[in-house]
């Protein structure tokens, strides 16, 4: 309270010095720079929105709006329910001719929500779109001091005050149009970035499709069925798999991964490493002259190969040689060379012969492509769950992940489809289910978040063992059931009438026998209210999952965020998931959060949509936020060239001088420069010196009272 | 030679002195010289007192902890409660401002103040800690190898636990006192369910004995299974509980383990040479007599 | 409250209304538990971890999981009064593996604190604290000890407040400052006579 006093009595006393600060700013600014327009005497309209009672439930309007009426400049103030609304919008169309307004005060909610709308609406009223400034007194007003009406009014107050100063100043600018590459990139090539590229590809778009491991298909290539329908997932996966290698307008490029990327949207340049496969396609060796020669998938070189390594694909659970493919089904059917295990004994390269496929000499090559739009399609990795010690993960053999529980109960695993115990191949009569391994946890070990797709996949699991075990009994350890889509609880339904039992209560450890290898499960049952203790076979861990490894390389070569979990980072959690708050990249499936295959493939279509509606425009009008040399300023000293991380600066030479020049389209107006230039020879458009000096002065020194 | 206050505690001095004597003397051997800590008290007993008042638990302690401070030692102990009431103590009154004012409002009657400037150990981690002994000096200091004999370890909770308030990693599958148990030449056994609690603590002892010895019970089973010749522990209260318990269990269950129980310092005393007559072994509830000929 | 019905004393008892009423809670006893425990009852979600990685449970009808979602619900009454409050060990395997980061251990302790002020109490915990008031230790010394201490060429008295029994009164005066001794003597008299 003291502290709030104080700060009115300053405004109060110096009640005359604003004026003089605010109108000194603006005379001097048509001395910095020539603007592009004659500036007329500022006349700014202030215009306060109720949003219904998000605002005006904490805010005293009336007063906000006399107030507004008594500072500099301000020739209009109005308020008004839903200033979002056609009304609303109508009322800033007609107090602009009306009043002769030069500039436009929205005092509403973030610009990230209507920014847009009340720029149109700027723009309808016949004035620039740029002469419009919004106040957010709602989310960091309102709302925050929801139970403090003076003190939101007051701080209402302010920011209407600093966003008058620099609506004061503002200058017509206009957007610039850059021409959109008419082509795609999509990194990750699980179902989503599959999918993504497909339709890519089916819309006439040259698709780039970059997976860093050597064959597409991801994580749902590794799974047995699918849930709720139960069909195959590689049946339904492969087709999709082989579209995609034969897609005309899609360049696939497996062991691959994206280098460095420069430029905007539209125009990405992006450097991808492919790296050395040891083997050539049939296309690259005709480039070299073998005529039909390269890898036909045959299988030769693997037979001969002498050094056995875990495959990662099958969990480590089946052996791969040095020379290998992941599976018999991979898209493209090339071998591929582990060059940390292979010994080059040459035994595949003799084997191999006139086919001359097998290169043990390759190096990885470094490819440049441009592109409009770019789709991330990252995916995800299961949390590693050991470092949940009590569940005994690693340390018992008969305590396995759900993705190695996949591989032992696919036909075309490790075991033939045949679920075995790890420890002596013994097929397990009992089997523990335990959900929520690792999500949902707060502790900063496991992840809070709910991974989402873990019940059903677990229902499924339990159904896959009474299907072709008989006698077995699954135990599914469960806080909550989340059957939400469709189908979904349906699904619960069956599988509890298939006989699996749920026992509502997390599991506290897990302990071994170490003569059986049979596992203690400590858990409470909370709905009978007592403790449990079970034996059982075998334990599935439902483990959490995160983003797949090199995400985090990947989002920072594009300049995503990422949101606390480690997801990336969506532009709007509702209203663009998609989307990304760097234009031009898009994102699909598990890298934006946990998803199950259906909500992951209606991501990826979402994300193609909107990576080709620029492409498809083939021009995108860039905010008009760029740096500008004052060129009878510059010195010409070049340090802010280096300073500048988009490479958006240049020197050249003028008229005899040496000056900065700057690239508009690369320029994304961060401000590095014109706020390092020791000369104050960068003008930052829309953010420029004296009109952020007005909104400080407006703000420190106040406004008319 | 490393010198800290010896914080004593109760069940070490006044029931199993050897374990007392042995820690002086093992602690020597191994360049750690133990301080009398005078007109220390009861940790105050976390249960017991914590239960009561956390308010008054905290002054009792900082009442000890003050003395250490003006020895300007660190404090050693060899009791798991301890640690509990003068580590936990020391942590919680260092971190939370308004916790030590109001402690330091009642020590100011006795003219005391705690100001924060010592640390707390427990022996064991010191002996573990490389920079300070060491395993590999502990296996140096044995005279009487334990080879032959399999030794089951029991951690006790309040060494470790809250695991996120303390600092020993693991408390699902420790082993570290078990790498100090092979160091002096003996087996250490895992069993079943290893860190399952003594029975003793919170004042369950007290409050419902048998409740109590039916969870050392669940505890002897699974020793009895894993057929070892000795328990051995870092904690005087587990010790009781798990010594006199077997007595108790046999009167009220009808049981019989004989299972010798040894804190580890005893332990290190046998393997470093000191007799059992100087470890007061005779005082044990259970007879150490068929581990000892194992062993001499 | 439970309603009460008005019948006779059997029936009452018998058909006792079992429902939870809102008046039985009490927002201001989750804040004082919270308080002394510093921890956070009020995140519970229910999961049981507690429950099974506790001693006591499979031994008997103490249930953590309870007590925590009396501490959230504000039970104050039936949390103080129901005897299994004082079945906790103590162990903190509940604390340790709680995927909510609550500690239910200290959670315990906190209720325990405030039945005390309305003196439900173990009685042996309170002889605890007499003999500490007596002598500076919970376990004090005797002759059989003090006959082994000689044997071992150690001082019959360990240098503690045995040795030095000048610091008893330090202790005592801390003690007397809460009015522990006063309440303890008067609670064992009541229960004991």
């Amino acid at each position: 309270m003291a502290e709030k006093k104080t700060k009115k009595e300053t405004a109060s006393k110096k009640k005359e010095t604003p004026k003089a600060a605010v109108s000194a700013k603006t005379e001097k600014a048509p001395a910095v720079k020539a603007p592009a327009t004659e500036q007329k005497k500022a006349r700014v309209g202030v215009f306060i929105c109720h949003c219904g009672t998000n605002i005006a439930g904490s805010v005293d309007i009336p007063d906000v709006q006399e107030y507004a009426k008594s500072l500099p400049n301000v020739a209009f103030a109005d308020n008004y329910q839903y200033m979002c609304s056609t009304p609303g919008q109508s009322k800033i169309i007609a107090a602009i001719k009306e009043n002769d307004l030069t500039g436009i005060v929205v005092a509403a909610c973030s610009p990230r929500l209507h920014e847009p709308t009340f720029r149109t609406a700027t723009k309808e009223g016949g004035l620039n779109p740029f002469r419009f400034e919004m106040a957010n007194i709602r989310e960091q007003g309102s709302w925050v001091h929801m139970h403090d009406r003076e003190g939101a009014t007051d701080k209402a107050k302010d920011a209407i005050r600093i966003a008058v100063a620099k609506a004061s100043l503002l200058q017509d600018l206009v957007p610039k149009t850059v021409p959109v590459e008419h082509a795609a990139m999509v990194v990750g090539a699980g179902i989503a970035g599959m999918q993504a590229a497909l339709d890519l590809a089916n819309a006439g778009i040259k698709t780039y499709l970059i997976e860093k491991n050597p064959t597409i298909g991801g994580r749902m290539s590794q799974l047995d069925k699918t849930f709720p329908t139960l069909d195959c997932s590689q049946c339904i996966l492969t087709p999709k798999m082989v579209d995609v290698g034969r897609a005309e307008n899609i360049d696939l490029m497996t062991c691959a991964e994206v280098e460095n990327v420069e430029g905007y949207i539209g125009n990405f340049d992006v450097t991808i490493r492919r790296k050395a496969r040891g083997v050539l396609t049939p296309a690259e060796a005709e480039a070299k002259g073998i005529v039909g020669g390269g890898c036909n998938g045959c299988g030769d070189c693997e037979a001969v190969c002498p050094v056995i390594k875990p495959n990662p694909f099958e969990m480590g659970m089946k052996p791969r040689k040095a020379i290998y493919i992941y599976h018999p089904q991979v898209v493209p059917l090339i071998y591929t060379i582990d060059w940390d295990s292979c010994i080059k004994c040459g035994l595949c390269v003799e084997v191999c012969g006139e086919k001359k496929a097998i290169d043990l000499e390759m190096k990885d090559e470094l490819v440049k492509v441009k592109v409009g739009t770019a789709i991330l399609a990252t995916g995800y990795d299961l949390f590693p769950i050991e470092k949940k010690e009590e569940w005994g993960y690693k340390k018992y053999e008969n305590v396995v992940t759900s993705l190695e529980f996949e591989r032992l109960i696919c036909a075309s695993g490790p075991t033939g489809g045949h679920l075995v115990r790890p420890s002596d191949g013994v097929t397990p009569k009992k089997v523990a289910f335990l959900l929520c391994a690792g999500s949902r946890d707060n502790t900063g070990v496991g992840k809070p978040y709910c991974s989402r797709f873990c019940c059903m996949y677990s229902l499924k699991h339990a159904h896959q063992i009474i299907e072709k075990i008989p006698g077995v009994q699954p135990y599914i350890f469960y806080m909550d059931i989340r059957s939400f889509g469709k189908m979904y609880e349906e699904f619960y339904y069956r599988i509890q009438d298939e006989g699996a039992k749920f026992m509502r209560g997390r599991v506290a450890n897990v302990l071994e026998d170490p003569d059986t290898k049979n596992l203690l499960i400590n858990a409470e049952d909370t709905l009978l209210n007592r403790p449990i203790k079970l034996e059982v076979d075998m334990v599935v861990l439902a483990a959490a999952v995160e983003p797949a490894a090199e995400t985090d390389r990947t989002r920072k070569l594009f300049g995503v965020s990422r949101s606390m979990d480690g997801w990336l980072l969506e532009a709007h959690p509702k209203l663009n998931p998609c989307g990304t708050t760097t234009a031009g990249v898009f994102l699909a499936g598990v890298c934006q959060g946990p998803k199950d295959i259906p909500d992951t493939v209606a991501s990826a279509e979402g994300a193609a949509s909107a990576a080709s509606i620029p492409i498809h425009k083939g021009e995108v009008e860039l905010e008009p936020y760029f740096a500008q040399c004052i060129e009878e300023k510059c010195a010409g000293c070049g340090m802010c060239v280096n300073l500048c991380p988009y490479q958006a600066l240049s020197l050249v030479e003028k008229e005899g001088r040496t000056v900065m020049q700057v690239t508009e389209a690369k320029c994304k107006g961060c401000g590095t420069c014109g706020g390092f230039c020791p000369g104050g020879a960068i003008w930052m458009q829309h953010f420029a010196t004296p009109q952020i000096i007005a909104q400080i002065d407006a703000f420190l020194i106040g406004g008319a009272k | 030679m490393r010198e800290y206050a010896f914080f004593l505690g109760c069940i070490a001095p006044n029931r199993y002195p050897g374990a007392e004597s042995a820690s002086y003397k093992t602690a020597e051997k191994l360049g750690i010289k133990l301080l009398d800590l005078e007109g220390a008290s009861c940790c105050p007993a976390p249960g017991a007192f914590g239960s009561i008042s956390l308010e008054i638990w905290y002054a009792m302690a900082a009442r000890n902890l003050c003395l250490a401070e003006q020895m300007k030692k660190d404090i050693a102990l060899i009791c798991n409660g301890c640690y509990k009431s003068i580590w936990e103590v020391n942590h919680k009154l260092k971190q939370h401002k308004e916790l030590k004012e109001k402690v330091n409002e009642v020590l100011k009657t006795i003219d005391m103040e705690f100001k924060g400037t010592i640390d707390v150990w427990h022996l064991a981690e010191l002996f573990y800690d490389p920079e300070i002994v060491g395993v590999q000096k502990i296996r140096d200091s044995v005279k009487v190898s334990l080879e032959g004999t399999r030794i089951a370890v029991h951690y006790g909770c309040h060494l470790m636990k809250p695991r996120k308030e303390r600092h020993f990693g693991t408390t699902e599958h420790p082993t570290w006192l078990e790498e100090m148990v092979g160091a002096l030449g003996a087996e250490p056994v895992e069993y079943r369910n290893k860190m399952l609690c003594c029975g003793a603590g919170g004042g369950v002892r007290g409050y419902d004995l048998v409740h109590s010895l039916d969870i050392t019970n669940e505890k002897m089973i699974n020793l009895k299974e894993a057929r070892v010749d000795a328990l051995t522990e870092v904690c005087p209260f587990c010790q009781l509980q798990f010594d006199r318990g077997q007595i108790e269990i046999e009167e009220k269950f009808g049981v019989k383990y004989n299972l010798p129980v040894l804190h580890y310092c005893e332990l290190l005393g046998l393997a470093q040479g000191m007799s059992p007559q100087e470890l007061a072994l005779d005082l044990h509830g259970i007879s150490c007599e068929p581990f000892l000929q194992k062993v001499l | 409250m439970p309603r009460t019905k008005g019948y006779p004393e059997a029936l009452e008892k018998k058909l006792a209304d079992t429902r939870l009423y809102e008046d039985e809670r009490h927002p201001e006893f989750t804040k004082t538990v919270e308080k002394l425990s510093m921890s956070i009852p009020h995140m519970c979600y229910q999961c049981g971890t507690c429950t099974a990685s506790c001693p006591s449970a499979p031994r008997s009808s103490y249930r953590i999981r309870k007590f925590v979602r009396r501490a959230l619900l504000g039970l104050e009454d039936e949390a103080l009064t129901d005897p299994d409050l004082w079945l906790c060990t103590t162990c903190y395997s509940c604390t340790d593996r709680c995927p909510r980061d609550i500690a239910p251990t200290d959670v315990i302790m906190a209720m325990r604190n405030l039945a005390f002020k309305r003196d439900i109490i173990p009685v042996n915990f309170l002889k605890t604290v007499q003999a500490i008031y007596t002598t500076g230790h919970g376990v004090p010394n005797n002759d059989v000890n003090r006959a082994a201490r000689k044997k071992l060429g150690m001082n019959p008295e360990p240098p503690t407040t045995h040795a030095f029994p000048q610091y008893v009164k330090g202790i005592q005066k801390i003690i007397d400052y809460y009015e522990l001794k006063k309440n303890a003597d008067r609670i064992v008299k009541e229960r004991e006579g």
